[in-house]
């Protein structure tokens, strides 16, 4: 079931084609124009937006927008003819505007709110909202042309390669911008563009023809996404509170991704994964050199790191061994239960109730930084003149672990045993019959998943410097799962991305924290409702929630064919 | 001898509030086979209905008479969340794969906790107390107050009303299920929804009564917990739901007898577990592990729990 807002009957918009497409390129102008103008008389907000010809913030954002809008009317009629044959412009053009509207509208409400009433609003603002009323309208009435299949669409290679280039820069640019802002309006504005962009983009189809690109340029994309993100500390200039949040948002997404090795593959439900992040944190507190650490052996920290991992994978067996009798809702269950037993067990060895393990619900606090070698994750260090903090220090090792989790994950599901998995998941007894070691690859999934949680959790100790049972609540778990179905199952760049979200925007807006859990559950239930195969959908998944959606299905078969040629 | 009286008695009252939540679960399972993962949240959202009213009509009172009506605006606040959510959330989502109504009934879970956290103090023409911290629940003359003993043993007087709301709504829902219309209908959908739409029984308004009576049984228990406690806050659901979840577990789910039976027992275990269970994992420190435990050694040993006789992998 598709709900959409009212859309023009097909007569309608036939009758007034020939007014929509010049409606919406001067639309598009006036927004890119509107971008040179002064927005405010106050030049104490947004960044001074109050100068003329000297765009900054928003202003630039409006351009950008107006750019591509204008971009898309050209690709309609005119020079750019050859690239609509493939991009809907129509489409991208209506979700474009749309999204130009909001952000255009909530410029103005920013404007409004912080300088005190819409009198502070100067021409370029004014210009703004009429170019992006124009293009809203006009877009309306630009009919749709026949496209060509997408997958045969091609440009030279090193073009692609270019493109994937651009793209990368442009996230890794966006992503310190947005960081960078402590104002609440500009980072939600911030958003609203971005939010705008990739619509216009989405529906014009060009994502789908990045997927395409990244196919088959896979490698180039992978090492300019590691780049970034291994370029991502230098943008901050010491500041260490952006890469508190970036190295809490790596753990996360480590963590999610081993999840989605367990419900994206596998399709095996566990709603107590905290607890292997958590088994692996309590070993490397317990071996630390913490005051309070409760084992005497010290070894390496290498060492402990896969003592974490071997630990959680073992509780990942005992937990993974009902699935021999148990599978689905209870198997949910039952994972939920051990998550409790983990939780409970932390919070009473405390030497009272138990053995002392753990010191009970005081945790374990003053994990000393790690030290490997001669080098100490505390320490700041400089390179090239840019000064790299603790938390960057810690950044740096999340991410060689997570390439190395995403190494694992995707020669996983490229291999025999993902194929396994994605047959358990699909149908358990059809693979039993056809040869599937069904509970050997069931374990596989719970041991493996959990070794790469433990792995991470090693780390997480040393960068919390504590750990305590009520980090591993039963509502990070629901976090981890929400981040693996808000991303896109069984995707790595979605998950990567529900993570970012799941963790970001809760640091970044301080006014939202008391809703946060609040806009978390809603966020569920709706994802569920309208889009239940996640932000970045792999096609097959999308096609198992909309299975009767004939055109999809085609282009799954199609890019399947493309796979075997 | 004594000292296990007690902990029988003790169990039998914990297990009676389990098992009159567990009914709800399975109600809901053995008809949509879905596990309404957010019913631990219509109990708790039954006992703030009840000291809603409370605090509305009858603030500083106690006498008896009083009880009832609570009772029924919690049935009232409990019955309307159940439906609005299964309207809502998982209507839409029927013929979906399995995995969508079970993540959207987490969501549907920390959307109504937050929920009653964050505006319970806001509700406009009321000045109840913020809900972020516990808020204590009305005394009832009768039903609360000091215990009595008897050979022995001392009983509280809410664990008498928590025994007896058990024991009544367990003879009505027999009734309901076996003698009347609605109940008959209720089995059929259970057994076959085709053959059951075919027959003329409009299956939507046999799931929506499903939810309602386990939402109106959870609200009882609501009541119940909350004289029990005196005190109540909105996270009472979570951990209730899931002993209950694991009582319906352990009866079989889809088997109301079982859920009722799985009830008791799981209670008198965790009472049991908490006195016997010998040296430092003994004590109530640990009865939360061992009920939990019991879970996951019934689903590998006995997926069918103690009574169920139905198929347990409809995954």
């Amino acid at each position: 079931m598709r709900y959409a807002l009212p859309t023009l009957s097909d007569e309608t918009r036939a009758k007034h084609a020939a007014k929509g497409w010049p409606l919406a390129l001067l639309g598009s102008a006036l927004l890119l124009v509107s971008g040179l103008l002064s927005w405010s008389y106050d030049d104490r907000i947004l960044g001074d937006i109050s100068i003329r010809f000297w765009p900054v913030g928003v202003q630039i954002m409006a351009m950008v927008l107006g750019a591509l809008g204008v971009a898309f009317a050209l690709m309609d009629r005119g020079p750019l003819r050859r690239v609509g044959n493939w991009l809907d412009v129509a489409l991208g053009l209506r979700a474009l505007s749309t999204g130009v509207l909001v952000f255009v509208a909530l410029v103005l409400a920013a404007i409004a709110t912080e300088a005190g009433g819409l009198v502070n609003v100067n021409e370029g603002g004014w210009i703004a909202l009429v170019g992006a009323l124009l293009m809203f309208v006009g877009s309306r009435f630009v009919p749709q042309r026949e496209l060509g299949q997408m997958h045969s669409a091609r440009i030279p290679g090193w073009a692609e390669i270019l493109v994937i280039a651009l793209s990368m820069a442009a996230v890794l640019f966006l992503a310190a911008y947005l960081l960078n802002q402590d104002d609440a309006w500009l980072f939600v504005l911030g958003l609203a563009f971005i939010i705008a962009l990739s619509m216009g983009l989405a529906r014009s189809g060009f994502f789908t023809w990045f997927g395409h690109v990244a196919q088959r340029h896979k490698h180039v994309l992978t090492l300019a996404a590691f780049a970034v993100a291994f370029l991502f500390p230098f943008t901050q200039n010491g500041s260490d509170a952006n890469m508190s949040i970036a190295t809490q948002v790596l753990i996360f997404a480590a963590t999610a991704i081993g999840l989605n090795i367990v419900v994206g593959l596998a399709g095996l439900l566990d709603l107590g994964y905290i607890a292997f992040l958590g088994s692996g944190a309590y070993i490397g507190a317990m071996m630390s050199n913490s005051a309070f650490a409760t084992i005497g052996w010290k070894p390496p920290f290498l060492v402990t790191m896969l003592i974490g991992a071997i630990v959680a994978s073992i509780f990942g067996l005992i937990i993974g061994s009902p699935t021999l009798r148990v599978s689905g809702d209870y198997l949910a269950i039952v994972t939920l239960a051990f998550g409790e037993i983990f939780r409970l067990a932390m919070f009473n060895l405390d030497g009272n109730n138990g053995p002392k393990l753990t010191n009970g619900p005081n945790g374990i606090p003053g994990i000393p930084d790690l030290q490997i070698g001669s080098f100490n994750f505390g320490d700041t260090h400089n390179v090239f003149g840019i000064p790299l903090g603790r938390f960057s220090n810690y950044y740096f090792i999340l991410l060689l672990l997570i390439g190395f989790i995403i190494l694992v994950f995707t020669r996983l599901n490229n291999s025999r045993i993902g194929r396994g998995w994605v047959a358990i998941r699909e149908d358990e007894r059809a693979a039993e019959a056809m040869g599937v070691n069904v509970f050997g690859l069931k374990l596989l999934a719970f041991a493996g998943g959990a070794f790469l949680a433990g792995l991470a959790g090693t780390i997480k100790a040393h960068q919390d410097s504590a750990v305590s049972p009520d980090q591993y609540l039963f509502l990070e778990s629901a976090f981890l799962l929400a981040a693996v179905v808000l991303g896109g199952m069984g995707t790595i760049a979605g998950v990567l991305i529900g993570a970012t979200i799941l963790k970001l925007m809760p640091e970044k807006l301080r006014f939202f924290s008391e809703y946060r859990l609040l806009l978390f559950g809603l966020l569920l239930v709706l994802m569920m409702r309208f889009r239940p195969e996640g932000l970045v959908a792999s096609r097959r998944r999308q096609l198992e929630f909309h299975d009767e959606d004939e055109s999809l299905a085609e282009e799954v078969e199609d890019w399947h064919l493309e796979d075997v040629r | 001898m004594d000292t296990f009286a007690q902990q029988l008695v003790n169990g039998l009252t914990l297990g009676s509030l389990y098992a009159l939540i567990a009914v709800g679960y399975t109600v809901v399972y053995g008809i949509v086979q879905l596990i309404n993962f957010a019913h631990g949240e219509v109990f708790m959202i039954g006992a703030f209905g009840a000291l809603s009213t409370y605090l509305l009509l009858f603030q500083g009172q106690t006498s008896l008479w009083i009880l009832p009506v609570m009772i029924i605006g919690a049935v009232i606040a409990s019955v309307a969340t159940a439906v609005i959510m299964e309207r809502v959330a998982y209507r839409p989502l029927r013929g979906a794969p399995r995995l969508a109504p079970l993540i959207t009934a987490i969501g549907i879970s920390v959307f109504l906790q937050e929920f009653v956290r964050l505006f319970y103090d806001k509700i406009p023409g009321t000045n109840f107390p913020s809900a972020k911290q516990r808020i204590p629940f009305p005394r009832i003359e009768g039903v609360t107050g000091t215990a009595f003993e008897a050979g022995g043993v001392v009983v509280q007087k809410s664990a008498l009303f928590t025994i007896g709301c058990l024991i009544m709504c367990a003879a009505l829902l027999w009734y309901f299920i076996n003698r009347t219309k609605l109940g008959h209908a209720m089995q059929a959908v259970s057994q076959d929804p085709d053959t059951a739409r075919l027959m003329g029984i409009n299956v939507d308004r046999i799931i929506v009564v499903a939810f309602a009576l386990g939402a109106a049984l959870a609200a009882i228990a609501g009541v119940a917990q909350g004289l029990q406690n005196a005190n109540i806050n909105f996270k009472i659901g979570f951990t209730a739901g899931l002993k209950a979840f694991t009582a319906a577990v352990l009866g079989g789910i889809g088997n109301i007898q079982g859920a009722v039976v799985g009830g008791l027992v799981l209670g008198v275990v965790e009472a049991l577990a908490t006195q016997y269970v010998p040296g430092q994992f003994g004590g109530s420190a640990w009865k939360d592990v061992w009920a939990f435990a019991l879970l996951i050694i019934v689903l590998v040993f006995r997926p069918q729990g103690l009574l169920g006789a139905k198929v347990v992998d409809r995954a």
